[in-house]
């Protein structure tokens, strides 16, 4: 899959920032993660799309060093991570899918006392934690303590304590899950300026809209194996054509609609009483539909997206 | 896997600064319990109970004399055991500090490491004050409690004694996942220690085996170090010291090996 991106999005010079060669995790007798191979490259947004239960997180922790492969490798800001686990974790920053923000400190304080962990001079962290503060929008909140912090800025703090050690690579776990639109779009902006400043981010989702606002390139995770991988615009047209006509009908109608459907389309899914029909031209199939006379409650026509393509492959969609 | 892990100085002190942090924020409030407690052991038992016992009855000292070096030891394993349990487990399993510290620099062997020197620093500090107050109160009644110089040994021995209930309380927390099962700690190692180790009366009289056994717990070597530093020590007290170094450094290793497999999989 790899050399196939590579190739396809002509970036086969580009440097690396994580290179993962039939990376495994087993617990027990239950894998995890069934040796996935993918690179990230300097400066993108990488992203880790698929269902809970997928291994992406057992995935994000082997980078951090908070869970070690049984099997395959990987490099992590050009170092063997076993091998160099203090090193790494000097290099990366991480904002942990559960907020783990140290209650007994103040907001300023958790950024200070984080920055000793990575051995900062008093100073510095000092300014770092000023700026980050600014940057995630809390220094009104600098000295409240972390219970009184929203679900939204508790992450926002999150992400600012990945920072305090001015990563090269900033992994995140979920950024956005259980927050209200508003604080979604917030922590968005604030990673999109991070990509900008040319930081290297690699984010698990299993929203394919955050996945498509934020990542240059992704893989799907289903089952502990990378599924597909790409940027978002190349995996949809690479997998689902670009119009998606979505139809709501009786369960007797969905036979008879199929057999229309399927010898004009594309490709066509059923979920429950929906069919999602992907095809290139969705006018003339509706007129085909219409003509045949079975009774469609409901119809629906947009762009195809990466839950689109998650659907193609799987069989299943992403959030059940 | 199985790789042992040594804890490296500078993570260890990064842990034990960020307690620290704390307990220079909320220090009075968290100083008082620890302070009260002895205190209510000695007015209770040393003037109540004692005052059964005839003058000059153990080791030609009034009781209150004999038991208030033991209370120092005791206070020491209570400071420590309290926060390698539910202090120690509230950060790995409910707040997870632990889990946030582990992806910097500092390794989970170097977060056990700093809560060992934390646990060992906050007996210390507790008994400091507990000692000072003894010997106040002992001058102010007449009837000096802390007798010899060597007391001025007794904190870094409250340190020592310290860490090594951090590393018997730490070993159990790594051991249980749930918070309610430190009752069988407490019931069945802290209060049986705490009876039974020549705090209260001299274990020497008690018929065998009782003596033996006591001389393979920690405890009663803890109060043997504080009475000897107390009232003047003889070279058997560097018996007791070590046994309480061998015995901490024997045990050390293992919360350490097995904290980490609970933070790192």
């Amino acid at each position: 899959m790899n050399t196939e991106t590579q190739r396809r999005t002509g970036s086969g010079t580009r440097e690396t920032s994580i290179v993962a060669r039939g990376l495994k995790k087993s617990y027990g007798d239950f894998e995890a993660v069934k040796g996935v191979t993918f690179e990230v490259y300097r400066g993108e947004c990488f992203g880790f799309l698929g269902p809970n239960g997928a291994g992406k997180t057992t995935t994000m922790k082997m980078l951090y060093g908070a869970a070690v492969p049984t099997g395959g490798e990987l490099t992590v800001a050009g170092l063997e991570i076993t091998q160099n686990e203090r090193e790494v974790k000097r290099r990366i920053g991480v904002v942990p899918q559960e907020d783990n923000l140290d209650n007994d400190l103040k907001v300023l304080e958790n950024l200070l006392v984080y920055g000793r962990y990575f051995d900062l001079p008093r100073k510095v962290a000092q300014k770092k934690a000023g700026e980050l503060l600014e940057f995630v929008q809390l220094s009104e909140k600098a000295d409240a303590t972390v219970e009184q912090l929203s679900g939204g800025m508790k992450r926002r703090l999150l992400i600012a304590r990945a920072l305090i050690n001015d990563p090269e690579i900033v992994v995140l776990d979920e950024p956005t899950t259980g927050l209200d639109p508003q604080a979604r779009h917030l922590v968005w902006d604030r990673l999109r300026e991070l990509t900008s400043e040319g930081k290297t981010l690699v984010l698990t989702t299993h929203y394919m809209e955050e996945a498509a606002q934020l990542c240059d390139r992704l893989v799907i995770m289903e089952g502990g194996e990378i599924v597909t991988g790409g940027s978002p615009r190349e995996m949809i047209e690479e997998h689902v054509s670009p119009e998606v006509l979505e139809l709501r009908a009786a369960p007797e109608a969905i036979e008879r609609l199929l057999t229309i459907v399927e010898a004009n389309a594309g490709a066509v899914e059923r979920a429950g009483e929906t069919l999602l029909i992907y095809t290139a031209d969705a006018g003339a199939l509706m007129e085909k539909i219409h003509a045949s006379g079975v009774p469609v409650e409901n119809t629906m026509y947009r762009q195809a997206g990466l839950e689109d393509v998650f659907l193609r492959l799987t069989g299943r969609q992403l959030i059940d | 896997m199985a790789t042992l892990r040594i804890p490296s100085p500078r993570g260890t002190f990064r842990v034990w600064q960020r307690n620290m942090t704390i307990f220079r924020k909320y220090w009075k409030t968290l100083l008082l319990p620890n302070f009260f407690e002895p205190l209510l052991y000695l007015a209770a038992l040393g003037l109540g109970l004692g005052a059964f016992i005839q003058r000059g009855g153990i080791e030609g000292q009034s009781y209150v004399q004999f038991i208030a070096p033991g209370l120092l030891a005791s206070n020491a394993m209570f400071a420590a055991s309290f926060e390698s349990t539910f202090n120690t487990y509230v950060k790995l399993k409910i707040q997870r500090t632990y889990d946030a510290i582990v992806t910097t620099p500092v390794n989970a062997e170097d977060v056990v490491a700093g809560e060992y020197l934390w646990a060992g620093t906050r007996a210390a500090l507790y008994g400091t004050g507990f000692l000072a107050v003894l010997t106040v109160l002992g001058l102010a009644f007449g009837e000096p409690l802390i007798t010899s110089w060597w007391a001025l040994l007794i904190p870094p021995a409250l340190l020592m004694i310290g860490i090594m209930f951090s590393v018997t309380g730490t070993l159990f927390t790594s051991l249980i996942d749930r918070i309610d099962l430190f009752s069988y700690y407490f019931t069945l190692v802290v209060t049986p220690l705490f009876l039974f180790s020549g705090i209260f009366f001299p274990i020497e009289d008690f018929p065998a085996p009782v003596p033996q056994v006591a001389w393979f717990t920690p405890l009663y070597h803890a109060v043997n170090v504080c009475r000897a530093l107390a009232v003047g020590p003889t070279p058997a007290v560097l018996v007791d010291v070590a046994w309480i170094l061998i015995f901490t450094a024997a045990l050390a290793l293992l919360p350490i090996h097995l904290m980490r497999r609970r933070l790192i999989s």
